[in-house]
């Protein structure tokens, strides 16, 4: 059920149930943006709670100018972002090629894919992370990205172009093995 | 080692896209850290008329002082500051003024009252509601010999200016919906706003 204009002016008036429906209907997307540009599950749930008292704290100010989702998802990246600065996550914005790699059990083929890049993705630097989920998934733009993250829109440009390069790279085992692409099985990310 | 193609990835990005994650929390936990920040009113459906005890009470005395300071200035009879309540009911000319023991006026309740428990503060407000109610109809009723076409278009006037301060403080409730000063400005405006057009509705009868 859509979360109307009534059920906003209750939540902002502090309706327990309003509030409720408000997060069960977008905490879906808010806290994946969350989670992948936090990388951790566990820092995202906790800065998640804060990505959420933030968006309840501004309620208020809500206009209506845009879809709420997309008001909410903006505080979401802003929260996110402000949170991974402060414990220095993001004070570094380049790509570091990590060795490592990790065994996961996958069930299908969606799941597999969307494990591998949601795992390849933390390979990324915080940076480099923070600029493909802007750019690729969440559909900013490099100004806005360069907005956000307080670098160029060119800045943000090489970023991208290198993060993909990692994933192509941490995912290629989805082409050398395409017994685990075809069908079900155990896969990895690649060592690169 | 091979790579994935551009497109090869961007599929996977799709399906990425696409994806949403379970809650990271429950919503409990979200509900408990709304509830600590004082984001969550207790009452849900009525948000001013349950658990929020303190400001429901601010909110009916200032409807009792208010109203009953409004019902006064309308029918012209002194203020607190200059007479008593209790003189002034004495001094209601209809005999019904004998309809509302002295002990339930406002000059009967001791300054100093305190309460042991919410429930006994609860059940004083009740009646104090009550007795504001009752005084409020019985000024209606009985204040017949000022009613003019002036007090007529007085009443009007007062409402008109009483329906703008609701809309400014309703309007500023948006801005700061837990403000309890703009939340107590807002309920007493509405109760005054009532009392007005309760008395001009019986004051037309009696014209």
């Amino acid at each position: 059920m859509p979360f109307d204009q009534l059920d906003l002016k209750r939540a902002i008036l502090g309706d327990e149930r309003a509030m409720g429906r408000l997060w069960s209907q977008h905490s879906p997307h808010i806290d994946a943006v969350v989670r992948r540009l936090c990388g951790d599950p566990e820092l995202a749930a906790d800065i998640s709670q804060e990505v959420w008292m933030q968006i309840f704290r501004a309620l208020p100010s809500y206009r209506g100018d845009s879809q709420f989702g997309t008001w909410a998802h903006r505080i979401a990246v802003n929260r996110t972002l402000n949170a991974l600065r402060k414990i220095r996550r993001i004070a570094k914005l380049e790509i570091e090629i990590e060795d490592d790699s990790a065994m996961t059990e996958l069930d299908t083929d969606r799941t597999f894919m969307a494990e591998s890049i949601e795992q390849a993705m933390t390979k990324l630097s915080p940076g480099a992370r923070a600029v493909f989920v802007l750019h690729d998934i969440e559909g900013y733009t490099h100004i806005e990205i360069g907005e956000e993250l307080g670098i160029t829109p060119g800045g943000s440009k090489s970023q991208l172009f290198k993060a993909r390069a990692k994933l192509r790279k941490l995912l290629a085992h989805l082409v050398d093995e395409p017994s685990i692409t075809a069908g079900k099985g155990k896969g990895h990310v690649a060592s690169v | 080692m091979s790579h994935l193609s551009e497109e090869q990835l961007d599929q996977l990005i799709a399906v990425e896209r696409s994806r949403e994650s379970e809650p990271l929390n429950e919503w409990r936990t979200i509900a408990a850290r709304a509830r600590e920040e004082g984001l969550i009113r207790e009452s849900e459906s009525r948000p001013w008329a349950s658990s929020q005890p303190w400001l429901q009470a601010a909110a009916a005395i200032i409807l009792l002082i208010g109203g009953i300071a409004i019902g006064r200035t309308t029918i012209g009879l002194p203020t607190g500051a200059q007479s008593s309540p209790s003189t002034a009911s004495v001094s209601t000319p209809a005999p019904e003024a004998t309809a509302i023991p002295a002990s339930d006026t406002p000059a009967a309740l001791p300054n100093t009252t305190s309460f042991a428990s919410v429930d006994e503060a609860t059940s004083a407000l009740e009646r104090a509601v009550t007795v504001y109610q009752r005084a409020s109809q019985f000024i209606a009723a009985n204040n017949l010999s000022d009613r003019t076409r002036d007090s007529a278009a007085i009443y009007r006037a007062r409402a008109e200016a009483l329906d703008k301060i609701v809309n400014a403080t309703k309007s500023a409730l948006q801005t700061a919906p837990h403000d309890p000063v703009i939340n107590q400005y807002y309920l007493a405006t509405m109760g005054a706003s009532v009392a007005t057009r309760q008395a001009y509705t019986v004051g037309l009868k009696g014209f």
